[in-house]
């Protein structure tokens, strides 16, 4: 196990669609801006990607007349089965989180399996606002964590 | 509190990236052991598993009271939680995208069903 292992949460979900059009999704500005930073109350104002690996993108979306920009960096970019990028939204945070989005074929369809590492930084911020008693739940997280998967 | 808070949260990380401190906060969480029942299942010394329970312990997920001779030791749920709900927000946020993504695959795939079927 990897001592400073950071942060990590894991989703899995299975789409009917091609691993091509799930891939596509993430990078396309005209299919990302309608889900990807998009919130159902904001109107996105900019939808800007550069899909090669040293490429940015930008997105912002104006909330209630404020623009926040969701900003970050493609590190891997390998149709249709592995997408790396960071990722930060510099009015929050400074820090830079990180997301693998992992695509493999089905017969029907593909399962994405997304891992997003936090920089610890990001929680401070959070943390202050957020400061209640949710529940606690030992079992969910040390699957979150899920060193067993990393191996 | 503030600039102790990020630190804090790398310990309790740290103290959960192992599978054996991870057994003994379960034990905990249905209540109070003495490091020695905490060492039990692991066939483990007590220096040991003491060593594991002060990882815990400096992250504040275990508070340990000295007994006489033994030690005993308390889940402190406080950090975990912070951390753990941390967490879920992430996984809320990611899990509501997805689901955003999936309406979209599914409504375009219906608007081209009359034509020649799936798209690359």
């Amino acid at each position: 196990m990897n001592a400073d292992a950071k942060p990590a949460i894991v989703v899995v979900r299975r789409f009917d669609a091609s691993p091509e059009r799930v891939f596509d999704a993430w990078l396309d500005p005209q299919i990302a801006r309608q889900w990807l930073f998009s919130t159902p109350d904001g109107e996105m104002v900019r939808a800007e990607t550069d899909a090669r690996v040293g490429g940015r993108f930008t997105f912002t979306e104006r909330r209630d007349g404020e623009d926040i920009e969701h900003v970050g960096e493609y590190l891997v970019v390998d149709r249709p089965s592995r997408l790396v990028f960071t990722f930060a939204v510099p009015k929050y945070s400074t820090e830079y989180d990180r997301v693998t989005v992992e695509i493999r074929r089905l017969d029907k369809g593909c399962e994405l399996t997304l891992t997003n590492e936090m920089s610890p930084e990001i929680y401070r911020e959070w943390g202050e606002r957020t400061r209640s008693g949710w529940t606690m739940l030992l079992d969910g997280l040390a699957a979150l964590l899920g060193d067993e998967k990393r191996a | 509190m503030v600039e102790r808070t990020s630190a804090h949260l790398d310990a309790v990380f740290h103290a959960l990236s192992d599978a054996t401190r991870r057994a003994m906060l379960s034990q905990l969480s249905s209540g109070p052991r003495s490091v020695g029942e905490l060492a039990a299942p692991f066939s483990m010394t007590f220096a040991g598993a003491s060593k594991h329970v002060k990882v815990l312990e400096s992250a504040g997920l275990v508070r340990r009271e000295v007994q006489g001779r033994t030690h005993v030791c308390r889940l402190d749920a406080a950090r975990l939680s912070e951390a753990d709900a941390w967490l879920r927000h992430y996984e809320r946020f990611w899990t509501t995208k997805l689901d955003k993504l999936e309406e979209l695959l599914i409504a375009d795939a219906d608007r081209q069903k009359p034509g020649k079927g799936s798209a690359q």
